[in-house]
């Protein structure tokens, strides 16, 4: 079926349209901006909270409501309802909406340059290859299934040889032995898996054939047109924002125990250990967000293998062109 | 006052139909009560007396036929303030004390409950619940309780009142003191009453005259007229003319 | 006269029984506490994933500083949805039984509102609507049926003496309802209030832990969840089952303030109601507009919000995603294939929970002070996340039947129980002594009198129990087993695939209103039998 504008956004686009002029003539006036996060405060998001106390959107003429996610928060749905301006997404999903239901979706950017989701197993018990997982128990979020069965088919692992429940965040069944390994971010569990006494393996799916970014920066195609300037400026800011957390990842999670990371449930010993461990994920010669041809092709490739029908136009790099 | 509320009852039929069977309730009941007058309709258990008894309170309506209360249609009347009634089981809710049962009918109707104070204190003394205007109906014993709807259906002053065996849970001394004291009650107000009973002591002792109903399809089988002169004193209950009375309805109810 | 005072000698042997069983039930929740302790402590359970009480409050204290505003936003959240929840469903309660037309064209609406999975709703309320309402609604909704039911039910099994004296009097429709009715279904009201609470409190959780707010239980909850630390899981359980146990607490106390009073003195014996003759065109359209109604509602509503096509599927949208669009026999087929694995495990949880629940009551009144003790546990269950409790589930359970079954009767068993026991203990006491005379033990009184005569709400707990069992099946298989229609629908919203999610959702609620249907034939044909009125 078509994407149909719905009349309440087009009335908003309308009115946007005609504020414009007004805008332009006040100049220094910030416009609002409104960004979805994917998931809870962490330390994923450590660059945008850098660049909001830090007054880089400000500097841009922007100012950025900040939305946190959470498990029902799908990202896209928030752009299409035209509650956010921006988001990030997993670009498997992402893509198979543009693909399948004609969702208006660009991708202008990627925060990680490998997907950090991975098979994180016991020390103990360790899963350090797809084929170690033949004949184990392997707990997967649901969502994640896509991911699991594309790395399991370019490693040639039969998956009926491999038990899948669903995974429910909490990796106590993985710490007691109940399952042999889990699928999340390997920039996480880790950790929490090692202050709880045991000792974790893991890889990367990337590192096995499914090649994808993670975090991409989506935006609808209305706004790549309407609101660039905007955008452009966000993604700057952002890109600052993260430079200077990447100086040195031990600084800036504290200065946020309690802001951003207050009332989380989380210490600020896990948002550090996460901080560090997704330095090497996330930067790139390009810089921040960077979405080389290289990478872009890899995409495509991985995500036509599990019948994404992704295509080149999926992703814009001019965005990223613009901010240099 | 004779152009007091009197209850016509003409060509009345009511027919229930339960699952499968068809019960003839009242078969073409006509009955005339003049205002003031006291009658006492007595029968067989499913003769249909107290289906009359819901038709005249409005709370049923008949197949065919009509029935009226001073003139009006029963639920105009009850609306007017014109009826009282006392059911079988005392049926007090069971959340209001005493008091508060009492003055029910006033609330229904909508009278402010100050202008009756003294009424109130008045039937709760004569019905023999002083001290127990505060009880809630779970703390009183089943005569007690029957004494409460007594007093609430008199609270109005009604010009009908209707009586659904109101004393069939008290005990034989109770319901003899009951019947004088409701007899004298019901001289004071002059009220049209239609009392159902299964009593035939009581139907005697209080009625000007006893309709005997019979049962399948529920009618009207004897109206026997009770000649004894008023205020009627407990003596009468040992009069020959008495007993020469109660043989003759328990005839009627065997159907003779 | 005056020596036949208080004629009942019941009321002093009655307080006494009560003493005895407030120390006999706080005795039996220490032996339940000490229990736990030492299972805790040697680790007897799924190798330590059932924390010791101490460790629990050990953590409670650790963590306290982080706990005040996750508790007061959840309270917000839950005490705004409760009281607009509930006002709505006592009006709605009280619209029905005065026009009971009404009550029949809007059943379906009712039964959707109840059956809707929250897991469905929640992502589309995020989407919809921001800040505190999608908590707000998400309490309301887990408020309405349950009290708009208990509203409906006091109304309609009010006494029918009470009733006929107001009438007689010539009191209107209102004047019944205003002195009869409503005070005499107080009590009813009251244990409707008493389900929801733990309902709101969970309602408004749910939300927080998918909505993306900075605080909350639920947003503490999520946080919380990826550190593998089951004594803060419970601590965090603990916190909402406080809340919760407050509200059901209060509302527990003014009940049993009031019941007493509205006991019915006697047995009520109501004429058996009359076959009305009905037309058969008339009822046809009743029911064919009771089933429209919510499908119009949807669209409705849809269209008023301003949704966006693509998240908010109209009905026509929906035909076309399972019948008519290229990719109809897929979606078809996978939605099939769930529903045959959750199908079977709805009708065996749902036999289960009614079971425990009945043996409950029936507990209630034998042994009160054995399950007085198990209420706290009981109350914990119902306000627990149970994404909490997941990893101690599955260790326990493994990720089979068993652990379906466990989830299922947990959500269902409450509200049965309550209703059941309220129907049990509303049963007149002149009808206990009838048998009671005879020298009946307390079993033959349950099976002559007690049972018999609260069979209405047997039935109406029956009917609380449907959707929920189809619900605790849906989350077990997310959470757990991975299986059947939960688990479709968690991979749906994955994929952004809502004709997915929607067709889920209504299948769910059509499920529900067809075994809905069925209790209610059942029900009519045994209770008129009996000569009662069914319970709604």
């Amino acid at each position: 079926m078509k994407f149909a504008v719905d009349r309440r956004r087009f009335l908003t686009l309308a009115a946007a349209a005609a504020a414009m002029p007004m805008a332009a003539r006040h100049g220094a006036a910030a416009e609002p901006f409104n960004f979805q996060a994917s998931w809870i405060n962490d330390a994923e998001f450590t660059g945008y909270f850098i660049a909001l106390d830090k007054g880089y959107y400000a500097e841009e003429g922007l100012d950025v409501t900040y939305f946190s996610g959470g498990p029902d928060v799908i990202p896209e749905s928030t752009l299409i309802a035209g509650k956010a301006d921006l988001t990030l997404t997993t670009p498997d999903t992402t893509i198979k909406a543009i693909a399948d239901q004609g969702a208006p979706f660009r991708i202008i950017g990627a925060q990680y340059q490998k997907n950090p989701i991975g098979i994180v197993s016991l020390a103990s018990n360790p899963i350090n290859s797809p084929e170690d997982l033949v004949g184990k128990t392997l707990a997967v979020p649901p969502v994640n299934i896509i991911s699991v069965e594309a790395m399991l088919k370019t490693s040639g692992v039969d998956r009926s040889k491999i038990n899948i429940v669903p995974y429910a965040y909490d990796p106590t069944p993985l710490i007691k032995g109940e399952i042999d390994a889990s699928v999340d971010f390997t920039t996480n569990v880790p950790y929490t898996i090692e202050q709880a006494g045991a000792e974790a393996v893991s890889f990367l799916l990337y590192d096995f054939g499914f090649t994808i970014f993670n975090d991409t920066v989506v935006v609808t195609e209305d706004a790549l047109k309407n609101n660039r300037k905007n955008i452009t400026g966000f993604l700057r800011a952002s890109r600052k924002g993260w430079n200077d957390n990447f100086e040195d990842p031990s600084v800036w999670p504290p200065k946020f125990a309690d802001s951003w990371f207050k009332g989380t449930g989380r210490s600020i010993e896990n948002e550090l250990y996460f901080n560090r461990a997704q330095q090497p994920l996330m930067e790139h010669p390009d810089g921040i967000f960077a979405m080389s041809e290289e990478s872009i092709e890899a995409n495509i490739e991985a995500l036509n293998a599990v019948g994404i029908a992704a295509k080149r136009e999926h992703f814009d790099t001019s965005v990223l062109e613009d901010i240099g | 006052m004779t152009d007091r509320a009197g209850i016509r009852i003409s060509r009345v039929s009511r027919v229930f139909e339960g699952r499968g069977a068809t019960v003839q309730a009242l078969d073409d009941v006509s009955l005339e009560c003049p205002a003031g007058s006291f009658t006492a309709l007595i029968g067989p258990s499913g003769c249909g007396k107290s289906t009359m008894l819901r038709l005249a309170l409005g709370l049923d309506h008949p197949n065919d036929g009509e029935i009226r209360i001073g003139g009006l249609e029963p639920l105009a009347a009850a609306r007017q303030g014109l009826t009282g009634v006392a059911f079988q089981d005392a049926a007090l809710m069971p959340w209001r004390t005493v008091e508060d049962n009492i003055m029910l009918p006033l609330d229904v109707l909508d009278k402010k409950r100050g202008a009756f104070r003294a009424k109130v204190d008045e039937l709760v003394d004569m019905v023999g619940l002083s001290g127990f205007e505060k009880a809630l109906p779970g703390e009183l014993s089943g005569g007690m309780r029957q004494r409460a709807a007594i007093a609430r259906a008199l609270v109005t002053t009604p010009d009908v009142l209707f009586l659904d065996e109101p004393f069939g849970a008290l005990d034989q001394i109770l319901r003899r003191q009951m019947n004088i004291e409701l007899q004298r009650i019901w001289m004071e107000s002059n009220a049209t009453t239609l009392l159902v009973t299964h009593g035939i002591d009581e139907a005697i002792f209080l009625a000007d005259r006893v309709v005997v109903m019979q049962s399948r399809p529920g009618r009207i089988g004897q109206v026997i007229d009770i000649p004894f002169a008023r205020p009627r004193q407990s003596a009468i209950f040992s009069d020959p003319q008495f007993h020469a009375l109660e043989a003759e309805i328990a005839g009627a109810l065997d159907g003779h | 006269m005056a020596t036949e005072t208080l004629a009942s000698p019941r009321p002093v042997p009655r307080r006494r029984m009560a003493g005895q069983g407030r120390l006999g039930t706080l005795r039996n929740w220490g032996i339940l506490l000490v229990l736990w302790e030492i299972v805790g402590r040697l680790r007897l359970v799924a190798d330590g994933a059932l924390p010791a009480p101490s460790a629990i409050l050990q953590r409670l204290w650790i963590d306290w500083s982080d706990y005040p505003p996750h508790i007061w936003a959840t309270i917000e959240g839950a005490s705004i949805g409760f009281l607009i929840g509930n006002a709505l469903a006592i009006a709605a309660g009280i619209l029905f039984v005065l026009f009971p037309l009404t009550g029949r064209l809007a059943r379906g609406i009712n039964i959707a509102l109840f059956a809707l999975p929250p897991i469905a709703l929640s992502p589309i309320l995020v989407i919809t609507f921001s800040g505190m309402t999608p908590r707000i609604i998400l309490a309301a909704i887990g408020c309405y049926f349950i009290t708009m039911s208990a509203t409906v039910t006091g109304l309609s099994q009010t006494d029918r003496r009470a009733i006929d004296i107001v009438r007689a009097y010539g009191g209107n429709r209102w004047k019944v309802l205003r002195l009869a009715q409503l005070r005499s279904a107080l009590p009813s009201i009251l244990s409707g209030l008493r389900i929801a609470a733990p309902n709101a409190v969970l309602g408004a959780i749910l939300a927080e832990f998918g909505g993306g707010g900075r605080f909350g239980l639920g947003v503490y909850l999520i946080g919380s969840l990826g550190r593998g630390e089951p004594d803060r899981l419970w601590g965090i359980g603990l916190a909402a089952t406080l809340i919760a146990g407050l509200a059901y607490g209060l509302f527990s106390l003014i009940a049993a303030r009031l019941t007493g009073a509205s006991r019915a003195v006697t047995m009520p014996a109501a004429a058996p109601s009359e076959a009305r003759a009905k037309g058969f065109l008339r009822e046809t359209m009743i029911v064919l507009a009771s089933i429209a109604l919510p499908f119009l509602f949807w669209w409705v509503l849809l269209y008023a919000m301003g949704t966006p096509a693509m998240i908010a599927k109209t009905p026509p949208a929906l035909f076309e995603y399972l019948f008519l669009s290229p990719q109809s026999a897929t979606n078809l087929g996978k939605l099939a294939a769930a529903l045959a694995q959750t199908l079977p495990m709805t009708i065996i949880g749902m036999a289960v929970g009614l079971a425990f629940a009945f043996a409950l009551a029936i507990g209630s009144v034998l042994y009160p002070v054995i399950v007085r003790a198990f209420m706290p546990v009981a109350l914990v269950t119902q306000t627990m996340p149970l994404v909490a409790l997941t990893p101690l589930l599955v260790l326990m359970l493994g990720r089979g039947h068993s652990v379906i079954l466990w989830i299922t009767v947990s959500v269902t068993f409450f509200p049965a129980f309550v209703t059941m026991a309220q129907g049990l203990s509303l049963v007149s006491r002149a009808a206990l002594d009838v048998p009671r005379a005879y020298g009946a033990g307390p079993l033959k009184q349950l099976r002559l009198v007690t049972i018999p005569a609260s069979l209405p709400y047997v039935f109406a707990s029956t009917r609380l129990a449907v959707p929920r069992a189809l619900l605790g099946v849906m989350i077990a298989e997310w959470l757990a087993t991975g299986k059947g229609l939960g688990n479709l629908l968690n991979q749906s919203r994955g994929y952004l695939d809502y004709g997915m999610i929607w067709a889920v959702a209504v299948v769910s609620v059509l499920l529900s209103v067809v075994f809905y249907q069925l209790v209610v034939l059942i029900e009519n044909r045994v209770l008129s039998k009996r000569g009662m009125s069914p319970a709604q």
